[in-house]
C-alpha cells in the first residue's frame, strides 16, 4: 500500500507544481493550436477532405504536444538535484514511474479536452453524439503515450540531445497506438458501429497494459546511476 | 573461434553464397507473371527472416544482460541490432525494386513494408541510444530495456498495420511455389542464415577486442 | 569485518564508462561513529556517498549500510539521510509543501505534526507558506537539513554541507552535527572545512583518486594535526 501512497504523493506534487507555475499545460495547448494552424495551411482543410484527415490531424497534434510535456516530467527533477530526493526515498522506485506516468496522463488529457472545442470550431465537426466514445479514445490514447513516453523521458533525460532523442524513441514505438487512435476516431465520427471499432480498442488496451507493466518492471534499470 | 575455424567458416559462407546466386540466376526458371524481377524474392524474403532473427536475438540478449550484467550479452545485443538494421534495410530496398515493375510505383503503404519500416525505425533508435549515451555504464542497461520493448511491440505493429491497411493488400501473401522455386528459396535461406551468423561472429569478435582494449587502457591509467 | 558496523564497504568499485571513480574501496564505521571523508576534488567522495545513500550501485564489491544493501533493499533507505550541497527542494513549492511531500514519500505518520515541528526547529515556522525560491542560501540549507532528518534516520551523510554558508549558518550547522553525534547517529561528513571537522569527528578516511589512502580512528586531534596529516597523504606519490 505504501507504493500507492508514494505514487499519489509524487502525482500530487507534480500537479501542485503545475498549478503554481502553469509551465507545462499552457505551452502544450498553444502548441496543439499552432499545429492545427500549420496543418490547415498545409492541407487546405475544409470540405470533404476534412472527415478523411481530421482524426489524423488531431492525433498528430496531440502526439507532438505530448513530446513537450513528457520531456518536462523528468527534466524538471534535475533542478536542485531533486531526482536524488526521489531515489533516496525507501520503497519500490517504480512508484516514481507510476506517479509520473499518471501525471503525464492527466496533462495529456487536459490538453486534449481543452483542444477539442477548438478542433470542432476550426473544422466544423460535430462530435456531439459521439462525445463519450471520443473521450474514451482520448483516455486510451493518452494512456498509451504516457506509458512508454514516461519511460523514454526518464531514459533520455540523462542523455545528450535529449529533446531530439525522445521523439526518435517514442514515435516508432507508439505507432500501433497512433494508428488505432486515428482509425477508431474516424470510425466514431462516422457513427460506425462498435463491432468495427472493437479491434482498435483491443489494440489500445493491450498496448497500455503491456507497456505499463513492462515499464514498471524495467524502470529501476532506467533510473538508477 | 580459432583463426583456422574462422577461415573455414568464411569459406563455407562464400560457397553457400555462390550456390545461392547460381540457384537464383542459373537454376530456377523465370516466373510466369512477374518475369525476371521476381528473382529478387529469393533475397527479399530471406533478408526479412534474418532481420526477424536478429531482433529476436536482441530481445533475448537484452533480457540476459539485465539479469546477469555480463558484457558478453550486451555485445551480442549490439551486434544483432546492427545486423537487424542492415537486413531490414535490404528488405526495404529490395521491396521497392521488386515493386516498381509490378505495381508501377516504388512504394505503397501496404502492411508488410510499412511494418518493416516501423521496425526498422525502432532499431535505428536503439542504435542511436547507443551512440548518444553519456556514460557507457548506463547505456547497455538503457539499450537492453529498449531491446525488450521493441521486440514486444513487433506483434502489435503487425496487427495494427494489417488492420489499417486491410483494403490495401497489395503484397503477395502466398506465392505458389513450384519445386525448383522451393529449393532455390531453401538454398537462399541457408545461405542468408550462414551469412548472418558469419557477420554476427565477426562483429562480436570485433566488439570483444574493443572491450578488451578499453580494459587494458583502464588498467594502465589506474597506476 | 564486523557485521555490527553501521557502514561496511568492501572492495567497492564504481566505473563510469572508462573512468574509474572508486577503486576497491574498503571502509568501515561502527554505529555512532562520526567519520570525516577527506580528499582533493575529484577523489570520488561524492560518488562514495551516493553509493552509501543507495542512489547508485557499485560496479563491483559490496556496500552495506546498517547491514542492508541501500540500493537493492527498498526499506534500507528509510534509515539513511543525505544532505548535499544541492538542496533537493522544489523551488516552486512552499517550505511546508516540500516537507509534507517528503513526509508522504517516506510514509511517515502524523505528518502535519512532524512537518510543523521540523519547521519550528529549523526556525522557518513563519516562512512555512513562502516559496523556497525566495529563500536565502542559509534558509534553504536549514530546510534541506529538515528534509534530510524528517524521517529520523540513524545514518546521516553530509556532502559538502557548508558550501556557500556564512559564519552564522556554519556555526548553526556545526551545532546540529554535534547534536547528531550526541544522539548516537552515525555520520559521514565530506567537507574541506577542516576547522569545523577536527573536534567533531572520531574517525578519519582520506580518499584520493578513487582509493582509500588512510583510514583510522581520530582521537581528540587538533585542526593543525588534521591538516598536516591530510597534506602528508596528498603529497605521497603512491
Amino acid at each position: 500500500m505504501s507504493f500507492f501512497s508514494r505514487t499519489l504523493a509524487i502525482l500530487r506534487k507534480d500537479l501542485l507544481a503545475e498549478w503554481r507555475t502553469k509551465e507545462r499545460l499552457s505551452p502544450m495547448v498553444f502548441f496543439v493550436l499552432l499545429t492545427l494552424l500549420v496543418f490547415n495551411f498545409s492541407f487546405e482543410l475544409g470540405g470533404a477532405a476534412l472527415h478523411e484527415i481530421g482524426p489524423g490531424v488531431l492525433w498528430s497534434a496531440f502526439v507532438f504536444a505530448s513530446l513537450l510535456g513528457l520531456n518536462r516530467s523528468f527534466v524538471d527533477e534535475r533542478e536542485n538535484g531533486c531526482l536524488d530526493g526521489l531515489l533516496l526515498a525507501p520503497g519500490d522506485r517504480s512508484a516514481v514511474y507510476m506517479g509520473k506516468m499518471l501525471g503525464n496522463l492527466l496533462f495529456l488529457l487536459a490538453v486534449e479536452l481543452i483542444s477539442l472545442p477548438f478542433f470542432t470550431l476550426f473544422f466544423n465537426l460535430s462530435p456531439g453524439p459521439f462525445l463519450l466514445p471520443l473521450l474514451g479514445l482520448f483516455l486510451l490514447g493518452s494512456a498509451s503515450l504516457a506509458s512508454v513516453g514516461t519511460l523514454f523521458a526518464a531514459m533520455s533525460s540523462n542523455m545528450r540531445l535529449r529533446e531530439l532523442l525522445l521523439p526518435l524513441l517514442l514515435l516508432p514505438m507508439v505507432m500501433p497506438a497512433l494508428i488505432s487512435c486515428v482509425e477508431a476516431t474516424a470510425l466514431v465520427l462516422k457513427g460506425d458501429e462498435l463491432a468495427r471499432i472493437a479491434p482498435y480498442l483491443q489494440i489500445l488496451t493491450v498496448f497500455v497494459v503491456v507497456f505499463t507493466t513492462l515499464s514498471l518492471l524495467l524502470f529501476e534499470h532506467v533510473i538508477e546511476e | 573461434m580459432s583463426a583456422r575455424l574462422s577461415n573455414l567458416f568464411a569459406a563455407l559462407v562464400f560457397l553457400s553464397m555462390i550456390a545461392a546466386l547460381g540457384a537464383v540466376f542459373l537454376y530456377v526458371p523465370t516466373e510466369r507473371t512477374m518475369g525476371l524481377v521476381q528473382r529478387i524474392f529469393y533475397f527479399h524474403v530471406p533478408a526479412a527472416i534474418s532481420a526477424f532473427l536478429a531482433f529476436f536475438i536482441v530481445f533475448v540478449a537484452s533480457i540476459q544482460y539485465l539479469r546477469t550484467q555480463e558484457m558478453k550479452w550486451d555485445r551480442l545485443a549490439l551486434s544483432a541490432a546492427e545486423l537487424g538494421v542492415l537486413f531490414g534495410l535490404i528488405v526495404l530496398i529490395t521491396g521497392p525494386i521488386w515493386a516498381r515493375p509490378i505495381w508501377g510505383v516504388y512504394w505503397r503503404w501496404e502492411p508488410r513494408l510499412t511494418s518493416m519500416l516501423i521496425l526498422f525505425s525502432m532499431y535505428v533508435a536503439y542504435l542511436m541510444v547507443r551512440s548518444y549515451g553519456t556514460s557507457s555504464a548506463r547505456t547497455p542497461r538503457l539499450a537492453s530495456v529498449l531491446g525488450i520493448l521493441a521486440f514486444v511491440n513487433v506483434p502489435l505493429v503487425y496487427y495494427s498495420v494489417n488492420l489499417w491497411a486491410a483494403e490495401q493488400q497489395l503484397h503477395p501473401q502466398k506465392i505458389a511455389l513450384e519445386p525448383p522455386m522451393k529449393y532455390t528459396l531453401y538454398i537462399c535461406y541457408a545461405a542468408f542464415l550462414l551469412f548472418f551468423l558469419f557477420l554476427l561472429q565477426r562483429r562480436l569478435e570485433l566488439e570483444k577486442t574493443a572491450d578488451a582494449l578499453t580494459d587494458l587502457q583502464q588498467q594502465l591509467s589506474d597506476d | 569485518m564486523e557485521t555490527s558496523d553501521a557502514i561496511a564497504v568492501d572492495r567497492a568499485s564504481k566505473r563510469f564508462g572508462t573512468f574509474v571513480a572508486l577503486n576497491q574501496v574498503d571502509l568501515h564505521l561502527p554505529a555512532g561513529g562520526v567519520l570525516l571523508l577527506a580528499g582533493p576534488n575529484g577523489a570520488g567522495k561524492s560518488t562514495l556517498l551516493r553509493l552509501l545513500a543507495g542512489i547508485g550501485r557499485p560496479t563491483s564489491g559490496q556496500v552495506r549500510v546498517a547491514g542492508a544493501d541501500p540500493n537493492g533493499d527498498p526499506e534500507a533507505r528509510s534509515a539513511i539521510g543525505l544532505l548535499s550541497h544541492q538542496t533537493l527542494l522544489y523551488d516552486d513549492l512552499t517550505a511546508h509543501e516540500n516537507l509534507l511531500f517528503f513526509a508522504r514519500l517516506y510514509n511517515l505518520e502524523k505528518r502535519e505534526e512532524r512537518v510543523g515541528e521540523a519547521l519550528a526547529e529549523a526556525g522557518l515556522a513563519e516562512w512555512r507558506d513562502h516559496r523556497v525560491r525566495n529563500f536565502s542560501r542559509g534558509m534553504k540549507q536549514r530546510l534541506a537539513l529538515a528534509r534530510a532528518t524528517l524521517h529520523q534516520p540513524s545514518i546521516l551523510l553530509f556532502d559538502e554541507p557548508f558550501t556557500g554558508l556564512d559564519q552564522v549558518a556554519t556555526d548553526a550547522l556545526s551545532r546540529h552535527l554535534r547534536r547528531f553525534k550526541e544522539q548516537g547517529r552515525t555520520c559521514i561528513l565530506v567537507t574541506h572545512r577542516l576547522d569545523t571537522a577536527a573536534d567533531l569527528i572520531d574517525h578519519l578516511a582520506i580518499l584520493r583518486r578513487g582509493r582509500i589512502r588512510h583510514q583510522a580512528p581520530w582521537v581528540n586531534g587538533s585542526r593543525e594535526e588534521l591538516s598536516a596529516l591530510y597534506t602528508a597523504h596528498l603529497e605521497e606519490q603512491s
